[in-house]
């Protein structure tokens, strides 16, 4: 099979899977009964509720990224640039937030905050009751989705100065100290980096689902859902979801305007990068970052660990969830690898742009991966949820299917970097001596990116293991992951059986984090 | 007559790298192209290996159209040429000999034939008892030889050569010149050489070009260029 085969093929199933049935929800919402209309939109546009909610879910991923940015770049330059001990253990912690499924943290939160929680025992129900009104609506989300989005500005600022090139940063360190050349140097050389990541954290805090959902806040992907799982009203939930899906596109297209050749354009620097000495300021800043971790990062998942530590709670957790825990390997594996081999050719489309459209592939894929997953649920159900085509509907391929459509993005672009790292003429030595395709990319690339490989395999599987806003929409029955039954049991379980639940997921996420941390240790 | 350009153009965005550059290169011969950095030689070079595809005009490998106004009609896998690339671009993950066999193998050709002319091509480079080695075990000169072994084992019509010595000492360099010299005239292989360097150009070319903002400026023997550079 040809090169051009090969990938052209795996745009087509890509768009098959992922970009069709988003285009099959909006057709299908622009028709009631049979005929062409428009008034879930007019609806839409008249209703007052439409209007809070549109204000609602700009206004919390505004704040979140407002407040990520703020705190996240100083963190990053904390990390990355200067002499504070135990920098490595300190991104690793905050990591962790981000791997886990984000509603966890919510969970755990609660089992702190909420009536009957730590507070609530330690300084009675009247603090229970401030600390109930914190946790439930904006404030609540607002702190927790600030905790899982933190690390991806701290290391996008982590890794692009370390692209700076350190000749820049001597020149104006013989003219000023280093507030100043941060200040003037570093940070403007870095903005389009740190804008990014902002960008990033506004299209995670958009489409977040689990979070608003269990803590009260009513956004558009909760409306998405509560439309379309409990009054089966489709053509509402599509109406509810396009205007997430506009503003996406609008994001999208700004950022591949204005943004895209500056971000790409750097590469890490060769040269060593130069470090900050903290000197007097070191052990008040160590102890400010310890307790900022504690508060976001150690003390959630302490609560949860407490609060599970009852035997019979893991016991009656495993017994209850096995089937569950095995199918959310099994399918994160399967999506994982799925997902890899889509975004090794894709991967190798935008580094090598092998055609014209290599940036259209692309774009679709980043569409698809900002796009909220419930959107991108209800656009499967929509194209599948047919009587010849069952056998995908009611099937753990749907859900194989969302982990494509969502999570290629990340394959691709991982796998993109990982070509560039190696030279074109490794592949063109072998093509000179009259090697074919399919036995260049065995022989040659896939042997030469295979630590890429595993790495975006690891990464991937996490994404897949935690997901929840997909699976939930479209998990066939007998289907449901772990991050799903945890959910589904949330309300009326107890509290011990959901806490080891939390942690048994929190320590499966964890394991590939881990793995990858071995795997790239050699690299940083 | 190995190879015949007419009219060649390559652009990028809007300027020309190569700019009409029309040239025959001839049965054994050693080619030289000469020209300063963005000069267009190694464009002129990838296109002849079929890697870029020219805007206009046309390549002709052995009578046949390889590649014309924008289409590869052959591609770089089937015009049966031996490239030794800038950077050597051997294989990290496969020993010397793997390095070596990985072509003959997709040509299927029969494991005693790859034994047989894989140990033939190591004893003329004088690396054979290297075989089991790997590219990161080597010397810099012992991957020249290995890059060049590679390149000559699948017996090419051509050979192309983008500035293997560039990175290379000066004492370095010139060994390999002459081993490159030896290896060409016991082959009889044609070649088409690539370089900055006017001294690596006089000691290796049979003809040389000089080339200029993506042009032609000059094509002559050894001694017609020297004059011309008033050497």
């Amino acid at each position: 099979m040809s090169k051009k085969l090969t990938i052209l093929i795996t745009i087509f199933l890509f768009i098959v899977i992922g970009l069709v049935p988003v285009i099959a929800m909006f057709v299908k919402s622009l028709f009631v009964g049979g005929h062409f209309s428009l008034e879930s939109y007019s609806l839409l546009f008249k209703s007052r509720q439409q209007w809070h909610l549109l204000f609602n879910s700009l206004f919390l991923a505004g704040s979140t990224t407002f407040i990520t940015v703020l705190l996240g770049v100083p963190l990053g330059i904390l990390f990355g640039k200067t002499d504070l001990p135990g920098k490595k253990i300190f991104i690793i912690l905050f990591v962790i937030p981000l791997v886990i499924p984000s509603y966890i943290l919510a969970i755990a939160w609660f089992y702190c905050l909420g009536r009957s929680g730590i507070v609530s025992g330690l300084f009675g129900r009247e603090i229970a009751v401030v600390t109930l009104n914190f946790l439930f609506g904006f404030s609540g989300t607002l702190f927790v989705l600030v905790s899982i989005c933190l690390p991806v500005v701290i290391i996008f600022t982590i890794t692009y100065l370390r692209m700076i090139n350190p000749k820049l940063e001597e020149a104006a360190k013989l003219s000023g100290q280093w507030f100043f050349v941060l200040r003037k140097i570093s940070i403007p050389i870095i903005a389009p980096g740190i804008f990014l990541s902002a960008l990033i954290v506004f299209i995670l805090a958009l489409g977040e689902f689990g979070v608003p959902s269990s803590l009260r806040f009513d956004v558009f992907p909760v409306e998405s859902f509560i439309q379309f799982s409990a009054f089966y009203d489709f053509n509402a939930a599509t109406a509810s979801a396009m205007p997430l899906g506009l503003i996406i596109l609008f994001i999208l297209v700004a950022e591949r305007l204005f943004l895209r050749k500056k971000t790409t354009q750097m590469t890490i620097a060769k040269e060593s990068i130069l470090k900050i000495s903290l000197g007097k300021a070191k052990p008040f800043l160590f102890i400010a970052v310890c307790v900022f971790t504690c508060i976001t990062v150690v003390v959630p998942l302490a609560i949860l660990v407490k609060k599970s530590f009852v035997l019979w709670a893991y016991k009656e957790a495993f017994i209850g969830s096995i089937d569950s825990i095995i199918r959310s390997l099994l399918y994160a594996s399967a999506g994982a690898t799925l997902i890899v081999v889509f975004g090794f050719f894709l991967g190798y489309l935008l580094e090598h742009r092998t055609f014209r459209f290599s940036y259209a592939a692309d774009s679709i894929a980043i569409f698809l991966f900002a796009l909220p997953g419930t959107i991108i649920g209800i656009g499967l159900i929509t194209l599948w949820n047919t009587r010849a085509t069952n056998f995908i509907y009611a099937s753990a391929v749907i859900i194989l299917f969302g982990y494509i459509a969502k999570y290629t993005a990340l394959s691709t672009r991982f796998m993109a970097v990982t070509f560039s790292q190696v030279s074109r003429s490794m592949e063109e030595a072998a093509q000179i001596l009259e090697v074919g395709w399919i036995k260049r990319v065995w022989g040659i690339l896939v042997p030469l990116v295979r630590k890429g490989l595993i790495s975006t395999w690891l990464v991937v599987f996490i994404f897949c293991l935690r997901d929840l806003d997909i699976t939930m929409i479209v998990y066939p029955p007998a289907h449901d992951t772990l991050a799903v039954r945890i959910f589904t049991l949330m309300a009326n379980s107890p509290e011990e059986i959901i806490a080891a639940l939390c942690v048994i997921m929190a320590l499966i996420t964890l394991l590939p984090l881990f793995i990858l941390g071995l795997v790239t240790i050699k690299r940083w | 007559m190995v190879v015949k350009i007419k009219n060649l153009f390559k652009y990028f965005d809007t300027a020309p790298a190569v700019n009409g550059v029309s040239l025959d290169i001839r049965q054994g011969e050693r080619l030289v192209i000469l020209g300063h950095s963005g000069c267009g030689k190694t464009t002129l070079l990838r296109m002849i290996a079929g890697f870029v595809v020219p805007d206009k005009g046309s390549i002709t490998i052995d009578g046949l159209l390889a590649a014309k106004d924008g289409k590869s009609v052959i591609e770089p896998e089937n015009r049966q040429i031996g490239m030794v690339f800038q950077d050597l671009a051997l294989w990290p993950h496969m020993s010397v000999y793997k390095n070596l066999e990985f072509g003959l193998a997709a040509k299927k050709i029969s494991k005693n034939e790859r034994n047989e002319r894989i140990s033939l091509i190591l004893e003329k480079v004088q690396l054979s008892e290297f075989s089991n080695s790997f590219p990161s075990n080597l010397s810099g000169g012992q991957q020249q030889r290995v890059a060049l072994a590679r390149a000559i084992v699948m017996r090419p019509k051509i050979l192309l050569m983008d500035e293997p010595l560039s990175n290379l000492d000066y004492d370095l360099n010139s060994m390999l010149r002459k081993e490159i010299l030896k290896l060409q005239e016991e082959t009889g292989i044609t070649m088409l050489y690539v370089t900055h360097d006017r001294n690596e150009a006089f000691s290796l070319a049979t003809r040389i070009i000089v080339m200029k903002h993506g042009a032609i400026q000059k094509i002559g023997s050894v001694n017609e260029i020297k004059m011309f550079f008033k050497y």
